[in-house]
């Protein structure tokens, strides 16, 4: 009970660390009690998510609108309290979006993070929901990590900034770590980042369950025609789980079933000959 | 024989296609396709493989039945909506199912592909091998796939979900699945090959995997489609095969008795198409490959057909020239040690 308060401790501060100069983006709300937060689910979608009425907050977004869309694009207003929205599953599962906007004068921000949703297979691919222009700034995935791939430190992540449903070309990203790093970027011709996910754990025990994720948030920034916008995406990530798996030990029982292969196969021809 | 008219050489085209679309088919269709298609594959097409198009059922199977139901039992909340997800699930595996049935395995699998690839290189490498396994050693194999589907897919996940074994046990199946190492590896990834020390479960759960691993690299050399065997996928279809719309038909004749060819043909030894008297004889075993058509020597004896309409059914010319054709293929078996002792 005491480790996992200890680690819940530890997760809050991971999550909010990096909120404190950061722009408009969604985080995962620590869990009130039982176990975790909502980024704390099992399999899917980056563990986002699993059981309906997760909680999420909206940093830094007064008086921004805020909504759900699922897969197909359908849209639910969801009212926060006190920068808390609750949502729950839609019926269908899949990928959602929670979307924040907010404009004053000739400033546009917006907020999107993906989260995943159980229910009826929703028989769309997300690359409709993630491909659909939400905000004029935009910083979509490609792809999200998503049913068993997860966003691991030490790993590769690759987004693309779009204006106005346009690839970006060199635009300028940043990014903060719950855990901690920060980076800058500037997009290619075709408008995408690769991101190197820093490798800032501190590693605890071997095992997901013992290595909570932290969040990681991008922002990236476009001024258009005196306009400015800002965007931002938000997502857990976790340490590579290479701490505690072996590729060589891998590899080497690879070989022994081989070994045992030719060995079954041997010996099933010399009863063979035998006869 | 043209190879055009070669229905092995057509369904290897057919089963190349499908490796490429299942393997690397995000390249092609873009990412997400899989939840466009269906979600629930009736073939091994894995949804660890980074460039997937699609994955198969046992993936949402065994989360749905540990996540949803067996959390649900656990908390004490079960209501049937419960089982909504794991209906859909299988409700779109039955769509598909009803469409192609078992031909899933022996036409589109890449892991049965894979096997069956390695066989081809054994035979070019002229190693001894074996083209039927005893009866007897079938007969000890065959359940080995309805326990794999009844404790790997079904009950273990469960049982995690409601706490009585450990979050090891939440997917089993795809711990162990050789199709994960193999589709991953194939697109370029390292990742699941891998030994897991985090605990006693995943250990020994990755040194399954990885030794099984190795053992279909080798067993797959020298004896046909060894991992289908045992594989779930095919008790998953087993269950269903009635309602499949591709048949496999025999009108038995007393020639039958004496001839055999047919199960000579088949690669899982499925000995009882040429015994059974039945007109419908599609076993649980059965990939639906089409073989035992092809070798049977005797007109209209044994058809492949969709729904009415025939597919392929046994004709001597095409006996005639499809052996001749095996034949040219294998070239001159080596002849095994024994034979050279005499
Ligand atoms: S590991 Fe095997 S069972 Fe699991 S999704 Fe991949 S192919 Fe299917
Ligand atoms: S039985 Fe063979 S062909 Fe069929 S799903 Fe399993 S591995 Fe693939
Ligand atoms: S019974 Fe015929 S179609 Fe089925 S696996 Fe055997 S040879 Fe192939």
């Amino acid at each position: 009970m005491k480790a996992r308060l200890l680690m819940g401790a530890t997760l809050v501060v991971a999550l909010f660390s990096f909120t404190a100069e950061a722009s408009m983006h969604w985080v995962p709300a620590p869990a009130v009690k039982g176990h975790g937060h909502a980024g704390h689910g099992g399999g899917h979608g980056g563990g986002n998510s699993r059981h309906a009425g997760e909680t999420y907050l909206l940093h830094g977004g007064e008086g921004a609108e805020t909504q759900l869309m699922s897969p197909h694009l359908a849209v639910k207003a969801l009212q926060p309290e006190q920068g808390r929205v609750s949502v729950k599953a839609m019926g269908t599962g899949n990928y959602h979006a929670l979307v924040a906007k907010r404009s004053a004068g000739e400033l546009h921000e917006s907020a999107i993070r993906y989260i995943y949703m159980n229910g009826k297979p929703s028989g769309v691919s997300p690359s409709l929901l993630i491909g659909h222009e939400k905000s004029a700034l935009e910083i979509e995935p490609a792809p999200l990590a998503r049913e068993h791939w997860r966003y691991y430190s030490g790993t590769d992540a690759v987004f693309v900034i779009r204006y106005r449903g346009e690839p970006l070309a060199g635009a300028s990203m940043s990014m903060t770590t719950g855990n901690g790093s920060s980076a800058e970027f500037t997009a290619d011709a075709t408008g995408r980042v690769t991101v190197p996910l820093p490798q800032d754990f501190t590693y605890e025990k071997p095992g997901r369950a013992a290595n909570p994720p932290a969040e990681f948030l991008l922002t990236a920034r476009h001024g258009d025609d005196g306009q400015r916008f800002i965007t931002t995406f938000s997502y857990d990530y976790h340490i590579n789980p290479q701490h505690w798996q072996s590729t060589e030990l891998g590899l080497a029982m690879v070989g022994g079933g081989m070994l045992l292969g030719g060995f079954m196969t041997l010996r099933k021809r010399r009863r063979k000959e035998k006869k | 024989m043209p190879v055009w008219k070669n229905l092995s050489v057509i369904r290897k085209v057919v089963q190349l296609l499908a490796f490429l679309f299942l393997v690397y088919g995000s390249v092609f269709v873009g990412f997400y396709s899989a939840d466009k298609i269906s979600g629930a594959f009736p073939a091994l097409a894995c949804a660890y493989d980074a460039k997937t198009a699609d994955y198969c059922v046992l993936i949402p199977l065994q989360h749905q039945l540990g996540h949803g139901v067996g959390r649900a039992i656990g908390a004490g909340t079960f209501a049937l909506s419960m089982l909504l997800p794991v209906l859909t699930t299988l409700a779109t595996f039955l769509l598909l199912f009803v469409l192609l049935n078992k031909a899933f395995c022996g036409w589109l699998c890449p892991l049965g592909f894979f096997q069956e690839v390695l066989g081809m290189i054994g035979q070019k490498l002229r190693l001894n091998r074996t083209e039927s396994l005893d009866e007897k050693v079938v007969d000890r194999i065959r359940p080995a796939k309805w326990l794999m589907l009844g404790l790997l897919v079904i009950l273990f996940p469960l049982a995690s979900g409601i706490g009585f074994v450990g979050h090891e046990l939440g997917d089993p199946f795809c711990k162990i699945c050789p199709s994960r190492i193999l589709t991953s590896l194939a697109a370029g990834q390292l990742n699941q090959l891998y030994i897991d020390t985090s605990s006693t479960g995943y250990m020994i759960l990755s040194i399954i995997a990885d030794t099984l691993f190795g053992l279909i690299l080798v067993l797959s050399l020298t004896m046909r489609q060894p991992f289908c065997r045992i594989c779930p996928m095919l008790a998953m279809h087993a269950i269903f095969k009635k309602i499949g719309l591709v048949r496999l038909v025999k009108n038995y004749t007393p020639r039958c008795d004496k001839c055999g060819l047919c199960a000579k043909a088949c690669p899982m030894d499925i000995r009882e198409i040429h015994t059974s008297k039945e007109k419908d004889i599609l076993m649980p075993d059965c990939t639906l490959c089409g073989r035992c058509v092809e070798f049977c020597p005797d007109k209209g004896v044994m058809a492949m057909k969709y729904a009415v309409i025939p597919i392929k059914v046994s004709d001597p010319q095409y006996f005639k020239e499809r052996n001749r054709a095996q034949k040219q293929w294998e070239g001159k078996q080596k002849p095994s040690r024994r034979v050279k002792k005499d």
